[in-house]
């Protein structure tokens, strides 16, 4: 079906991570913005939702200014482990995170805040630490919410592409992305490989919706 | 103490027994082993010995391909062709991705490369001088001069953007030289480089597209050329770059694009090729 399938593990791990990432990180901003009280939180809520106002190619841009080789962190990534960042898979990671991570703090917040506050109170009378009050009532109580946002970060993260091809590159069996081979069999006119690979795309972003969408119905 | 027991196994139960927990486990335990195993597939050490990363112009995409299978059939290193249009190669290897080699298709970005130290500048040669010719969509007729271009029934044309693609260069320096350039200039569309402009007319997106003769010239379908005193020469050149792993693999494969089988092959593709002694 497809000449080599390099790229489709590739986008897979890219897409697995970058989506574990922007969970875990995109709950934590999420819970801090919707329970927390502090100085320039709106702020910290623009710079979050930025990725999905501006254009691909944009972040991507600022992205290879900020770690490309000749930024400051990327002369000092390149002198402790002697490579640079951009141009490998942890750049595409890296792209594909940044852009993952509005979807799951965006949806998260707006479940976190609707849960109840009566429930939490509960729990912090019966004298539970806030941890345990956040890992017990918060987020049970809003995973609907979060599960779709993690939905879409992970349907972000397999088709990111803009900014992927500016910081990883297209380079087969490196970093070269599913997404990257079918623009890339575009441009060679092997339409084949190009539909092969659009179908493929298109098949595991739907099964990877339905599957979300089942789970979080079935626990209710 | 039997207390603080109870709760915690409550709390363990809880958590194995709910599905979220279930989840998020089989998921992080997903992702780490994928990312384990995935690390094998792009860690330097596989770039190893027999390979060699070849950032290379979008009008070298066929030429290429067949040098790349006769200098794996001759040498038994793989080369990994990324094309694209050769300023913005420049600019990712200026910015440190990993190629071995630069074929660009004009002189001065190779240059630029060398400036930014990222080439060796003794290994910079030129490999051979391109040509532009005129392709219509299919199953139309090839205007027989750049003049007729500004033909009413021609709509839309395709050319290679000019702001870091040399083949758009070449192509907005024929228009001009022809002196239809303000004529046409609504009517240009531009591709990514000069082979995304072919793909636009062999999809019948464009009436007309200004291309590379190597994507052309092995192909059915007619093309007119356009005379080369209307552009500047792209004398296209080569560099072994220090940003790669594989730099003896580099050296060779520049060796072999300039050898007489290498030469032969990019004639067959209508490049214009160095003499021996050049």
């Amino acid at each position: 079906m497809l000449n080599d399938w390099f790229p489709l593990w590739m986008t897979l791990r890219v897409a697995l991570t970058a989506t574990a990432i922007a969970s875990i990180v995109g709950l934590a901003i999420a819970y801090l913005l919707a329970k927390g009280s502090f100085r320039g939180r709106a702020l910290v809520e623009a710079i979050v939702t930025l990725p999905i106002v501006i254009p691909p190619t944009v972040m991507g841009y600022f992205l290879l200014t900020s770690l490309g080789a000749n930024s400051t962190f990327g002369r000092v990534w390149e002198n402790i482990t002697g490579s640079a960042i951009v141009f490998t898979p942890t750049a595409a990671v890296i792209a594909a995170t940044v852009a993952a991570l509005p979807f799951v703090v965006r949806a998260s917040r707006a479940a976190i805040e609707e849960v109840d506050d009566r429930a939490e109170a509960a729990m912090r009378v019966a004298g539970h630490p806030e941890w345990k009050v956040a890992a017990l009532v918060t987020f049970p109580l809003a995973r609907r919410g979060i599960l779709a946002g993690v939905a879409l970060a992970g349907a972000r993260a397999l088709g990111e592409f803009g900014a992927t091809v500016m910081i990883a590159g297209n380079i087969p069996g490196r970093t070269q992305t599913l997404p990257i081979a079918v623009y890339d069999a575009v441009q060679a006119g092997d339409i084949a490989q190009a539909r092969n690979g659009s179908l493929l795309l298109v098949g595991i972003a739907i099964a990877a919706l339905v599957a979300m969408t089942m789970l979080s119905k079935r626990r209710t | 103490m039997t207390r603080t027991t109870a709760r915690t196994r409550s709390w363990c139960t809880r958590l194995a027994k709910s599905r979220w927990a279930r989840v998020w486990v089989t998921a992080t335990v997903g992702v780490v082993g994928l990312s384990g195993c995935g690390d094998g597939l792009a860690s330097p050490d596989d770039a190893g010995t027999s390979k060699v990363l070849i950032a290379a112009a979008s009008d070298l995409r066929f030429a290429f391909t067949e040098v790349g299978k006769q200098f794996a059939e001759s040498t038994g290193v793989t080369p990994t062709f990324t094309f694209g249009s050769s300023g913005q190669l420049k600019e990712q290897i200026i910015n440190g991705a990993p190629f071995d080699v630069f074929a660009s298709a004009n002189e001065q970005f190779v240059l630029d490369v060398v400036a930014a130290q990222r080439g060796l500048t003794q290994t910079v040669q030129t490999y051979g001088w391109g040509r532009i010719v005129m392709r219509s969509r299919p199953g139309r007729e090839v205007p027989t001069s750049i003049a007729d271009l500004v033909r009413a029934d021609i709509t839309r044309i395709a050319i290679a953007n000019p702001a870091h693609a040399p083949y758009g260069i070449a192509a907005r320096e024929a228009l001009q030289a022809a002196g239809i350039y303000t004529q046409v200039q609504p009517k240009l569309i531009f591709g990514d480089n000069v082979s995304d402009a072919l793909r636009l007319v062999e999809t019948g997106n464009v009436d007309v597209a200004i291309v590379a003769l190597s994507l052309v010239v092995l192909e059915d379908e007619l093309y007119e050329m356009i005379p080369e005193n209307l552009h500047s020469p792209l004398r296209q050149a080569i560099v072994v770059t220090t940003t790669g792993d594989n730099q003896n693999n580099a050296h060779k494969f520049v060796e072999f694009v300039m050898s007489d089988r290498g030469r032969r092959v990019m004639a067959s593709y209508g490049f214009v090729v160095p003499e021996e002694d050049q």
